[in-house]
């Protein structure tokens, strides 16, 4: 399967990661760390705008948080996508 | 004012959030040296969202480009250009001044697609080899782009075949350089860094050196650095309240239709007031005219 | 259920915790009547040694039974071998369902939690911090956790609110006869201040020491009034878990950011005057307010009459320097305080009643002009929380902050605005350590926010050119803005926590939270 991801665990950052999922299989979120208690919500939300907005439809994403704002969680998404889809690392 | 220009990691989401709180005058996004080679696509995208939808202050918002001669810096440049937050670009290694035409022509391109008016970006140059110092006065002024010119502090020292003192013996005389360059094209000559960040007494000693020379400010890598620097660079409550007097008097004469004045038993002409004027704006005391 | 004064819905009795009393203000309550007094010893001249022969021998001597309230002071800290001693031995004894009263609990405590579990404790009151803290917080105890300030632990023992069995105290030094100093020997900590009390109290009172001196060891802090077992072991504690080394000011720019604005503001207060107090404690961000007012000090010329509260080496130095006159010290938190205590005359150790009990005819807080303290969270009513974390978990002692806050003329909480996502401001806090009537300044990265009560701190910031003064409306948006909207913590009904004001009334209630 193919991956891809971005980001880092440093503070105020995340790491996402990316993978193919199979037509229809729609988007799945998955959120873990240190803001998971409290944002996932508005985390889930960013991230599906992210992805929305680059006309993907059918990804697996997985979150590992240490405190990253939205600005810095939509720059994440969109830069493990676009790895995913250029088929870099 | 160019003071303090502070140089954040592109690729630290720390300090792209927080680094206009510390109060230097400018900001240097950095995507050359800071950020490592497999991760220069994520800091472009995440230095794009920071100027989209970051904060900044009253920060002058620059960003430092890859290298003319690296594949990066057209994309980076594409990637950055389109947002108003963005004030100037620094480009690293310029040698002469093809270079610098080089970059203008391309963010001519940028500019005009993205329905910029031509020519608002401005390009700090990073001199940083013996032919960059050499060619100062041509980079300096081969655009009206050109902003200030920066000499290199490492990269230098190294194509000068020699290595960094804590005295700065080596950068001597591209500092001086540098300056009567700078000057000559009307553009903002400003220093290098200081790399040792805990020496504290060691850059106020440096910074005093530098402004001495006639430099406008300097680049910065640790936000602690700042408030030492403005220290330095601020004129002192006796300069101010001269400069107070003078442009006072000087006021004062205009509207009685006299050409000189004087102030304590001195004459003053028309670059004494010149200074002072210029000594009030940096004490945030007069409008930049 | 009632509100009290700040609107937070109180039951009128809890569970394991009895009736309530709901907080009506800071300084509301008026008591009566008089202090509850401590059992009548004898002891004539047929004692003349009060050592008995190891821990459990001592447990037994004491007349330590199931169901009884066991006390301990925490100088020190996270090198405290007495606790867990104690505790074990009492399991190995038999002895259950003890209420344990400690004046904090640290890391190095998690080790009671098998006691818990085995119902050798089955109650605690004071602070639980970390893996305690998480294990009560979900509902790992059957009685709540009692929160109390350093002033208002005193306070609950001196009025009888809680009677202490039996007070094990860690004696860095002692003699045969019950004179104790925390200054000297191996384990030496420095003051004993949160010892006194329970020593003055507890029907009987055990010494527990590493350094054992011929009679009568000098200098002494509690002494062999009050002292009725003295217990000597291999050791009371590691000393790099007691003292910490230098402690030194930061170095980190945001931290330095936020004590700069502070320092500011204290500049521009009218306390920043000849004689001013204060109390900064050992924080990262306290620590460099103190260094940034060491040289406005200096540069405006004035000295300052104390520091209080929990002193570090950086506080010594300005004794030294003779930019303060005294220094008040109910805990020593690095070598250099603990060897300053030891030999300056004016360095002087004074008890957590003295520090701050809210009911004696005068605490020192009251004497304070300026402190700087944190918290977890800041409401838009200035209300501070210190004791749960963002997902709603016990984790922090109330500590000094409901007394300083309520004693000093100007109590500064200064914290980053945000901690990763997580922002210090919000709407409304989770749980109240410390009501808003009694705070007047936060201080963020952002600037200065000040209680709109006091006017007359906004007026005397206004006159100084160049302060970022920041109203909470717009601290709280920037907050929302950055952050997000938070997800609310989901919590069952089971109260296991109660927050007590120092004056014993119930300021908050902590509830369980749900299983994941």
């Amino acid at each position: 399967m193919n991956t891809a991801q971005a980001g880092t665990l440093e503070s105020m950052d995340c790491l996402v990661t990316v993978s193919e999922a199979a037509q229809g299989a729609g988007v799945k979120i998955q959120i873990a760390g240190s803001s998971a208690a409290r944002f996932k919500s508005a985390m889930e939300k960013k991230a599906a705008e992210v992805i929305a907005s680059m006309g993907v439809k059918d990804i697996d994403i997985s979150i590992q948080d240490n405190g990253a704002l939205d600005i810095v969680l939509g720059a994440r998404v969109e830069a493990a996508v676009k790895r995913l889809i250029g088929g870099e690392r | 004012m160019r003071r303090t220009m502070l140089y954040l990691p592109g690729n630290n989401p720390n300090m792209l959030t927080r680094g206009y709180l510390f109060g230097s005058d400018g900001l240097v996004l950095d995507l050359e040296d800071a950020v490592a080679m497999a991760e220069k696509d994520t800091a472009r995208i995440l230095v794009r969202h920071f100027l989209r939808q970051g904060e900044f202050g009253s920060c002058e918002v620059t960003v430092r480009i890859n290298g003319v001669d690296t594949e990066y810096w057209k994309d980076d440049l594409a990637a950055v250009i389109p947002f108003p937050a963005l004030q100037g670009i620094r480009a690293p290694k310029v040698d002469d001044a093809a270079t610098v035409k080089i970059i203008d022509e391309e963010l001519s391109i940028i500019e005009e697609k993205n329905g910029i008016p031509v020519g608002r970006t401005k390009i700090f140059c990073l001199l940083e080899t013996a032919k960059g110092i050499w060619n100062a006065y041509d980079i300096a002024s081969a655009s009206p782009r050109v902003a200030a010119i920066i000499p290199g502090g490492e990269d230098l020292t190294a194509d000068l075949k020699t290595s960094r003192s804590s005295e700065g013996t080596e950068l001597d005389w591209a500092r001086r350089m540098l300056v009567f360059a700078a000057r000559a094209a009307g553009v903002d000559p400003i220093d290098t860094v200081f790399p040792r960040v805990t020496d504290d007494a060691g850059l106020r000693k440096e910074t005093e050196f530098i402004k001495q020379l006639g430099f406008e400010g300097k680049s910065v890598i640790h936000p602690n650095q700042i408030p030492i620097i403005h220290n330095v660079f601020n004129p002192t409550e006796q300069e101010i309240e001269k400069a107070l007097k003078i442009v006072a008097a000087a006021k004062e004469a205009a509207e009685r239709g006299q050409g000189a004045v004087s102030v304590d038993g001195r004459m003053v002409d028309i670059p004494v007031v010149k200074r002072a004027e210029y000594t009030l704006v940096k004490a945030g005391l007069l409008e930049v005219k | 259920m009632a509100k009290n004064a700040l609107g937070r819905e109180i039951p009128e009795f809890i569970e394991g915790y009895g009736k309530t009393k709901l907080f009506q203000g800071a300084f509301a309550l008026k008591p009566e009547g008089y202090r509850a007094g401590g059992k009548i010893r004898c002891v004539n001249n047929t004692c003349t040694d009060k050592r008995v022969s190891g821990i459990k021998a001592a447990i037994a001597a004491s007349g330590l039974k199931s169901g009884m309230t066991v006390s301990f002071h925490h100088h020190l800290r996270n090198g405290d071998f007495v606790v867990n001693m104690v505790i074990d031995a009492c399991a190995e004894m038999g002895i259950k369902n003890l209420t344990l009263f400690p004046t904090a609990l640290f890391g190095v405590h998690k080790k009671l939690i098998e006691h818990i579990k085995s119902g050798v404790i089955t109650r605690i009151m004071g602070s639980v911090n970390g893996p305690i803290g998480q294990l009560v917080s979900e509902g790992g105890m059957d009685v709540p956790v009692v929160l109390r300030s350093h002033g208002g632990r005193p306070r609950a023992v001196a009025s009888g609110d809680v009677h202490i069995d039996v007070a094990f105290i860690a004696a860095p030094t002692a003699d045969k006869y019950g004179n104790i100093c925390g200054t000297q020997g191996k384990s030496a900590c420095g003051s004993l201040g949160y010892a006194f009390t329970d020593a003055q109290f507890a029907d009987c009172v055990v010494a527990v020491t590493d350094n054992l001196q011929p009679y009568p060891a000098a200098p002494v802090s509690i002494s062999q009034l009050n002292v009725d077992i003295v217990v000597e072991v291999p050791s009371i504690g590691d000393p790099a878990g007691i003292v910490s080394g230098t402690t030194k000011v930061t170095r980190d720019p945001l931290r330095l950011l936020i004590a700069k604005y502070a320092s500011e503001l204290i500049e521009a207060s009218p306390y920043f005057k000849e004689g001013i107090s204060f109390q900064t404690g050992a924080g990262g961000i306290p620590l460099a307010v103190t260094a940034f007012m060491k040289e406005a000090m200096i540069k405006r010329g004035i000295k300052g009459s104390f520091g209080l509260g929990g002193i570090t080496g950086y506080f010594v130095e300005l004794l030294k320097e003779g930019l303060v006159e005294r220094l008040m010290d109910v805990q020593s938190f690095d070598l250099e305080a603990v060897r300053s205590i030891g030999e300056n005359p004016k360095h002087i150790e004074i008890s957590a009643d003295w520090y701050a009990n809210p009911w004696n005819s005068g605490a020192a807080v009251n004497m304070l002009d300026v402190v700087i303290l944190g918290a977890t969270e800041v409401d838009v009513n200035f209300n501070a929380n210190v004791n749960t974390e963002a997902e709603g978990a016990l984790l922090h002692g109330t500590g000094g902050h409901q007394d300083t806050a309520a004693g000093a003329k100007l109590t500064i909480i200064a914290q980053p605005l945000l901690r990763g996502r997580i922002p210090c401001v919000t709407d409304n806090v989770y749980s109240v350590t410390t009501p808003g009537e009694v705070v007047d300044a936060i201080i963020t990265e952002y600037g200065i926010t000040i209680n709109p009560k006091r006017k007359d701190l906004l007026d005397a910031c206004s006159a100084v050119k160049g302060l970022p003064l920041v109203s909470m409306d717009e601290l709280v948006s920037r907050a929302h803005k950055m952050s997000g909207p938070t997800d609310p913590v989901a919590t069952e009904d089971r109260i296991i926590g109660v927050v007590e004001w120092r004056d014993g009334t119930v300021i908050d209630v902590v509830h369980q939270l749900k299983k994941k």
